[in-house]
């Protein structure tokens, strides 16, 4: 199976953009000599890693019959199927039809496999269709790879479509009233005004008259991978270092759901970087988790046709600005009723 | 690792549970970053003051102190 670009505009916007990167899950979810199977862009994939540590990504069925390869067996460095025991090598090309030697199956690359890439922590692909089978440039979050920074990865499972989550980290505002009662997010107004600054890879939504208190800020980034910064103080009993950051990334896992990646990361060295990890494995993390958990509960709840059915004003502009942009994505990467 | 939907763990950068020591050094720290400030000499200062010794019950050195932290938050 693989991504089709005679989907419709409303699919796409359902289940994920195509011809970019996302995150799929955890790097330590596929153990090396192990295999897992995982649901991303409303698709069935095998994630499968190779005992060296190799991982590779395959849509998530037989090329016989379709019977899904992860019921099947690890060879080491290939899937056997259950079913009948066609074998096909991580880069989706039959190795040997078991039962029939000879046939023509075999040497052909009939699975499709995306490129993967593991960053932090996380396993990123390029889901392109089949128009776009190239995988686009990827500019990684410079939080992630500056040797200044330090990062914890935090993912999590919601139920949940993707937009919603993404949405509300375009949303700084209810920071001050869902995550009032938390550790990092009870200072600052309860009345802001907001503006959208645009960059080159993506936009800014901020605060015109307060920076530094809540959550004052984010930034949406396109950089072949969508993800977003913003920066939250920490009270004083975290310690020297300032405030921490997040880089937030979210998997379209299919209409309903999502995979959310956070990085909490600061800007720490020495004995102050450990005392902050010391902190945050022994009480911290347990703080952050509360917090998130206010996101996840409200997003659970909200209902299906949320989004269609509001009455929008001015803290809302980061959003309204995401879903422009998203829809004429998914509208462009449609060719259905062309 | 468990396949089932969802995922929801609290603890995700831990190796171990916390020990009793642990807990208590991180809280006072916290409490002696609050009170006494964000400099390696007043923590220093504010961990002994607070009876809050290193694991062989010494008081804490600004190098003992470096070295048990570098440990704990490896
Ligand atoms: S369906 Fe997989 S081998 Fe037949
Ligand atoms: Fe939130």
């Amino acid at each position: 199976m693989t991504l089709s670009s005679s989907a419709t505009a409303e699919h796409i916007y359902a289940t994920g953009l195509r011809n970019q990167w996302h995150p799929v899950v955890p790097s330590h979810f596929v153990a090396p000599g192990a295999m897992r199977k995982v649901t991303a862009l409303g698709e069935q994939w095998l994630l499968f890693r190779r005992s060296d540590g190799v991982l590779s990504m395959l849509a998530d069925r037989c090329p016989h019959r379709g019977a899904p390869l992860s019921l099947g067996k690890h060879l080491g460095d290939r899937v056997a199927c259950w079913y009948h025991g066609v074998e096909v090598e991580s880069d989706g090309t039959v190795s040997s039809v078991p039962g029939l030697p000879g046939c023509s199956l075999e040497g052909k690359k009939l699975v499709t496999s995306l490129p993967v890439r593991e960053v932090a922590g996380a396993i990123l692909a390029y889901f392109g269709d089949e128009e776009h089978p190239e995988p686009a440039e990827l500019a990684l979050p410079e939080p992630l790879t500056d040797p200044e920074v330090d990062a914890f990865l935090c993912y999590a499972e919601w139920n949940a479509p993707w937009r919603y989550a993404v949405e509300n980290l375009l949303d700084p505002m209810h920071g001050a009233f869902l995550h009032h009662d938390s550790h990092t997010m009870f200072d600052g107004d309860t009345t802001a005004k907001f503006r959208i600054r645009e960059t080159a890879r993506g936009y800014f939504f901020e605060k015109t008259d307060q920076r530094g208190v809540n959550f004052d800020w984010v930034e949406l980034c396109r950089t072949g991978v969508d993800w977003v910064d913003l920066s939250i103080p920490y009270p004083p009993s975290a310690g020297p270092g300032g405030p921490f950051g997040i880089v937030g990334m979210v998997c379209p896992v299919d209409e309903q759901r999502s995979g959310v990646f956070f990085w909490r990361y600061r800007r720490v060295e020495d004995w102050q970087r450990a005392s902050w990890r010391f902190l945050y494995r022994t009480l911290i993390e347990q703080r952050h988790w509360d917090v998130l958990e206010q996101d996840r509960v409200m997003l659970e709840a909200m209902p299906a046709d949320a989004d269609q059915q509001e009455n929008l004003y001015q803290h809302d502009l980061g959003v309204v600005r995401l879903r422009r942009l998203y829809r004429a994505a998914a509208e462009a990467q449609s060719t259905a009723g062309v | 690792m468990t396949d089932t939907w969802p995922y929801l763990d609290v603890h995700q950068s831990r190796t171990h549970e916390p020990t009793p020591y642990e807990y208590k050094l991180a809280a006072t720290l916290e409490e002696v970053f609050t009170r006494e400030g964000h400099e390696l000499a007043d923590v220093v200062r504010g961990l002994n003051a607070r009876q809050v010794h290193a694991a062989d019950g010494s008081p804490w050195t600004e190098e003992s102190f470096r070295a048990e932290m570098n440990r704990l938050g490896a």
